[in-house]
């Protein structure tokens, strides 16, 4: 039989009007809501940057700005007037320089020339009062630091006025390449025999056991690498060339703590990578190893790069192994026997240390761990742009 | 089914036959490197836990300050004594002020005799251990440990003791190390590390959903956002100390001392409390968490969040339902990876405030506080090696810990990973 | 044959804080110092006691929190006698911080935060400043001596005893070989190991041998510092041609294996620590203010404690005592900031 369908072109006006309006986008106070909150956890971490690079930022001003005092533990052994020039100082305290601004109380000298003893000077320099003092009164010496000679002296040693950074940045950085050259060969290892290679039961047992090696306190780590690592090394290359202190220990022991880091999150990222890709790879007679190094590791290469940034930044960040491990005498050498002191373990002894608290050593802490900050940024920056590369091909 | 044919011979076949053998070569060299760095990874946890058990079990040489037999009264030993004489012994043998303070306590006439008894024992016959010998020498040599006891300390009774017991995670601070626990440091690093927790997750995995999903990701400012994350997990813990001190110490002293609560004395509070380290630990991790939640957002296939749109979600409901689960594996193990990072940190608390010496529990979340890290950190700095044998008792009990606090994480991640 | 020079000692040393003071101090009784403790009588009483200067103490009468913070070489003793004064009864909640001299006074004077602060050097002029810019007088008590030991294998067997110019030839560098220092010793490397620059070690060691210019043993090719003492101890023990120096509470402690050396014939022992003639023995004090001692009473309860308590402790922790006179003295200044 024949049917006629009637087919409708058109609604009836009050049903069309009713539909429309259903159809038409609302505001969803509930989505924005959370929108809102989820945009303010990641603000949250851009404060968190402004706060940081502040509170650095303006100890640093103060640490380059402004001439900082040192005291020389010098003192006058006379007492003086308010105009004499010529006067004597005791034996005792560091050396003074010549062409240098000196100051006893409140008052700021011009010391033009040294004898012995004695000193010649230019009163009420820079605008200060001349006044008599006393003897006993203590001698301190005006520092000043350039940006300049910060970034590239050689030589820290702020008790006479050296404030090259290079020595602490080179500690660093070779402790961190000792860290990345254990961990990054073990750690991808790891992560590409549990992904690849391990059955289920096996990989949630070895995962969270080596999670572990990520929790032993980092006071652990550094007494290990003294009494047990050192001393590795020191039968492996001998007495001589290996000191007790020594940045290849402190290295290779940070390279142990942050092999979770590599392997967890590298194992995750390659666990996320999609079955398909590695069955179309078998599909195609590939091996087991052809697999995982040219297919999955590619695809999961956001992943892992992210592990190690991750690792890299906890590496250079580190502060206790360092500080108990690669000594506490800041040295600018190449050796990785020799001990030299890191720009962390540096923050941490001064933060924690015995004496004045608004000394010049003091306040270059955060000058240092400004430096630190932007070091550890432009790091981030390069490897960025290379990640943003190989994404774009393997896509 | 077609007619079997032979396949032509291209020019790569016989190159193809050929290499085969070799790949497969190659194949089961790297497999076996794989396998021995895992052993590897096995190994070096294993020499780090021998070496911290070595110091935590051993054999022991225990001298009395006051030998029992001194103290004994007409013949009788302190066994043998009843209540009212050991009493009277405690009497003698300990200051006014601790006999006082122990009839305040409790009147010894409302004591039992065990009770008393104990007492005399601690306070009087005070055992001191004088000599410690590491755990493989007490296994391995043990002889010659014996041979050693007896010449130095002829005195004193070796036993094999382990310095972690009941007693020790149930005392508070001592200077002494056969009677110190970390009761106090315990409860303050849970106190610590579940602020951290509840502070930092939820941000962390609310900034990487707003990271992945809801920002646009070639925007200038989001690249430069996550720069940002990637750069702060690189900072030094102690910076994050400073400027935990600065914010949350001092800036926002009136909130974390607990004094707008009206908790805290307003006349000696301040800001050095357990909150402030809490939320400064978790400014430390919160990088870590972000890091990690992000990868696994991103490692969710697109095609999940499509089909749910395809039928008619919204964006949250697609996050929440579909995106997150799978996700879960991911975000838990950045969640491991930064409870075992906070747990461990010393240097940061010790500039947000933490004490060194405290025997008082902590309250609440507006309380003094010290943790185990800084105990352990100051006892292995002390000279008498009995100290560091309570710091690796100390160490056992963080990674025990740890292990109950990661536990629940890596359960729930193994319930939802399963491979897509 | 002591407790007379003491006494002595004290009578001139309170005339003197008379004729300075201009308050009246009921002179104390004689011989009371010798025997630093005796187990005080049980009444507390406000008078000052017929025996010791202070009055007597009772901790189960204190309450209140106490707040202190400071040096990491008086730690152990302020734990040991804050747990000592818990033990005994107090019930409120004292708190040390272990953060460094620098610090812990910079906590009480600086941001006001603690009742007491300690530290193994005097306060220097900046930092009394510093208390008086926010309203507090520092008030020092001496409370113990920690002496420094010069530390050598006991596999060496060649030296016992070092001048303060072989010191200062040692430590500076120009002796290369322990025969530069003295043409019998064998002709090895020696191996330098120091505390670093910001400890109070350090600076007192400078203080004495180089005549505060720090700069010489800084610069010392081949020498290893370190922050931590016991990372020292290990140093020491690894060779017999190593020479450091650290408190004398971790020689002590590896005694067996270390040997200590004379310093000009002096020895480190207590008798000489304490009539000054070893040089290299640096005070240890506590700082509190009169006006929080008067307003928390439990403060100045804990401080009398300490120093009547504190010589019964010391030698555990493997400190020495200070001088009578120094703790008199203390003892003195605690009467003085609660009689205002």
């Amino acid at each position: 039989m024949t049917h006629t369908i009637q087919t409708m072109t058109t609604l009836p006006p009050q049903e069309s009007d009713n539909i429309a309006a259903s159809l038409r986008k609302r505001p969803r106070i509930r989505e924005s809501i959370i929108q809102g909150f989820l945009f303010f956890c990641g603000a949250l971490s851009v404060i968190t940057t402004l706060g940081i690079v502040y509170e650095l930022g303006k100890e640093s001003l103060n640490f380059f700005v402004k001439v900082q005092w040192e005291e020389t533990n010098k003192e006058l052994a006379q007492a003086i007037g308010a105009g004499d020039t010529v006067f004597e100082v005791t034996t005792t305290g560091s050396a003074l320089a010549e062409e240098t601004v000196i100051r006893m109380g409140e008052e700021q000298m011009l010391l033009v020339t040294i004898n012995g003893t004695s000193l010649e000077v230019v009163r009420g320099y820079e605008g200060t009062a001349p006044v008599e003092h006393n003897s006993g009164v203590g001698i301190a010496f005006a520092q000043k630091v350039s940006v300049f000679e910060f970034l590239t002296g050689t030589e820290w040693s702020p008790q006479v006025g050296k404030f090259g950074i290079l020595p602490l940045l080179n500690a660093t950085l070779m402790t961190t390449l000792f860290a990345m050259l254990i961990a990054l060969p073990i750690g991808m290892s790891i992560a590409i025999y549990l992904s690849e290679y391990a059955t289920d039961k096996r990989r949630r047992v070895l995962k969270p056991i080596l999670e572990v090696l990520a929790g032993i306190p980092t006071v652990v780590y550094g007494f290990f690498a003294l009494t047990f690592m050192t001393p590795l090394l020191r039968l492996m290359f001998g007495s001589d060339t290996v000191s007790i202190y020594n940045t290849a220990s402190a290295g290779i022991v940070i390279g142990i703590l942050i092999i979770p880091l590599v392997s967890s999150m590298g194992e995750d990222a390659l666990s996320a990578v999609p079955r398909a890709l590695r069955e179309a790879a078998y599909g195609l007679g590939a091996t087991r190893l052809e697999t995982a190094v040219k297919v999955v590791v590619p695809a999961a290469i956001s992943g892992l790069v992210a592990a190690i940034i991750v690792a890299l930044s906890r590496a250079i960040g580190e502060t206790m192994i360092v500080a108990i491990a690669a000594g506490a005498g800041p040295a600018f050498t190449f050796n990785p026997f020799a001990a030299a002191e890191t720009m962390t373990g540096h923050i941490v002894r001064i933060s924690g240390g015995d004496l004045s608290y608004d000394s010049i050593d003091y306040n270059s802490l955060f000058a240092v761990g400004l430096l630190l900050f932007f070091f550890t940024l432009g790091l981030n920056i390069f490897s960025q742009r290379i990640v943003r590369r190989f994404r774009e091909v393997y896509e | 089914m077609t007619n079997r044919q032979t396949l032509p011979e291209t020019p790569q076949t016989g190159e193809y036959a050929s290499n085969l053998p070799s790949r497969h070569r190659w194949s089961t060299f790297w497999r076996g490197v794989f396998r021995i760095s895992t052993v590897i990874g096995m190994i070096v946890l294993v020499a780090l836990l021998l070496n911290i058990l070595n110091s935590a079990l051993g054999y022991a040489a225990i001298e009395n300050e006051v030998d029992p037999a001194s103290l004994a009264i007409n013949g009788y030993t302190i066994e043998q004594l009843h209540r009212d004489d050991l009493v009277f012994i405690l009497e003698q043998n300990v200051s006014a002020g601790v006999f006082r303070k122990l009839a305040n306590d409790i009147p010894f006439d409302q004591r039992d005799r065990e009770d008393v008894y104990a007492l005399v024992l601690e306070w009087v016959v005070a055992p001191q251990v004088v000599q410690t010998w590491p755990l493989y020498d007490s296994l391995f040599r043990r002889a010659a440990v014996q041979a050693e006891a007896a010449a130095e300390y002829p005195e004193a009774e070796l036993r094999f003791i382990s310095w972690l017991d009941g007693d020790f995670v149930g005392n508070p601070q001592s200077s002494e190390p056969e009677k110190a626990g970390v009761r106090t440091a315990f409860l303050g690093s849970l106190w610590v590390i579940l602020i951290t927790i509840i502070f930092a997750f939820p941000l962390g995995v609310g900034a990487a959903i707003y990271l992945e999903e809801y920002a646009d990701a070639g925007n200038r400012i989001n690249r430069i956002l996550q720069t940002n994350i990637n750069n702060l997990a690189g900072v030094p813990s102690i910076i994050y100390g400073i400027l935990g001190l600065a914010i949350f110490v001092r800036a926002m002293g009136t909130l974390t001392s607990g004094a707008f609560l009206g908790a805290a004395d307003p006349a000696t509070a301040n800001g050095r409390t357990i909150l402030s380290a809490g939320l400064t630990m978790g400014l430390l991790i919160l990088p870590l968490i972000i890091i990690n939640s992000q990868e696994a957002i991103k490692a969710v296939s697109n095609s999940l969040r499509q089909a749910s749109f395809g039928l008619g979600a919204t964006k949250w409901q697609t996050v929440w339902n579909h995106v997150l689960p799978g996700a879960l594996p991911g975000i838990l193990t950045g969640t491991i990876l930064a409870i075992s990072r906070a747990v461990g940190e010393t240097a940061p608390l010790v500039v947000i405030g933490a004490s060194t010496f405290i025997t008082t529990d902590p309250a609440g979340p507006f309380a003094k506080f010290t943790t185990l890290p800084i105990q352990i950190y100051q006892w292995t700095a002390r000279p008498q090696a009995e100290f560091h044998n309570i710091a690796a008792a100390a160490i056992l009990v963080l990674l025990i810990l740890l292990l109950s606090l990661n536990a629940t994480a890596i359960i729930i991640r193994n319930r939802y990973s399963r491979k897509m | 044959m002591k407790s007379r020079t003491h006494f002595f000692a004290l009578l001139i040393l309170c005339l003197a804080l008379t004729a300075c003071g201009g308050q009246p101090t009921a002179p104390p009784q004689a011989a009371s110092t010798d025997t630093p403790a005796t187990e005080e009588i049980t009444e507390p009483t406000e008078t000052v006691a017929e025996e010791g200067m202070l009055p007597a103490v009772d901790p189960l009468a204190v309450t209140g929190d106490i707040i202190a913070s400071g040096s990491s070489t008086v730690f152990p003793l302020a734990e040991a006698m804050a747990e000592r004064f818990q033990d005994e009864g107090y019930a409120g909640n004292i708190t040390i911080d272990s953060i460094g001299s620098g610090a812990g006074i910079e906590r009480f004077c600086v941001a006001g935060e603690s009742d007491i602060a300690t530290a193994s050097r005097a306060i220097k002029d900046t930092e009394i400043e510093s208390c008086r810019a926010i309203g507090r007088e520092p008030v020092e008590f001496r409370v113990g001596t920690d002496a420094l030991a010069i530390v050598v294998s006991a596999e060496n067997d060649f030296v016992d005893n070092l001048t303060f110019e072989q010191l200062v030839a040692i430590f500076s560098g120009q002796a290369v070989t322990w025969a530069d220092v003295d043409a019998s010793f064998p002709a090895e490397p020696i191996q330098l190991f120091s505390p670093g620059s910001d400890s109070g070690t350090f600076d007192y060691f400078v203080e004495f041998i180089f005549a505060k210019d720090e700069t010489l043993l800084l610069n010392a090719p081949g020498i290893q510092l370190s922050e931590d003492d016991n990372v020292l101890v290990q140093g020491v023990l690894g060779s017999p041609y190593a020479i450091g120096y650290y408190g004398f509470a971790y020689y002590v402690e590896n005694a067996d294996a270390l040997k200590v050396l004379s310093v000009e014939g002096v020895a480190p022992n207590q008798e000489d620590v304490d009539n000054g003639t070893y040089p290299l023995a640096r005070p240890l004090f506590l700082y509190s203010d009169a006006a929080i001692m008067q307003e928390k009473p439990q403060v100045a309860a804990f401080i009398n404690y300490f120093l009547t308590y504190v010589n019964e402790e010391i030698d555990a922790v493997g400190y020495f005592a200070a001088p009578e006179e120094a703790l008199n003295e203390a003892r003195q200044n605690w009467l003085d900031a609660l009689a205002d």
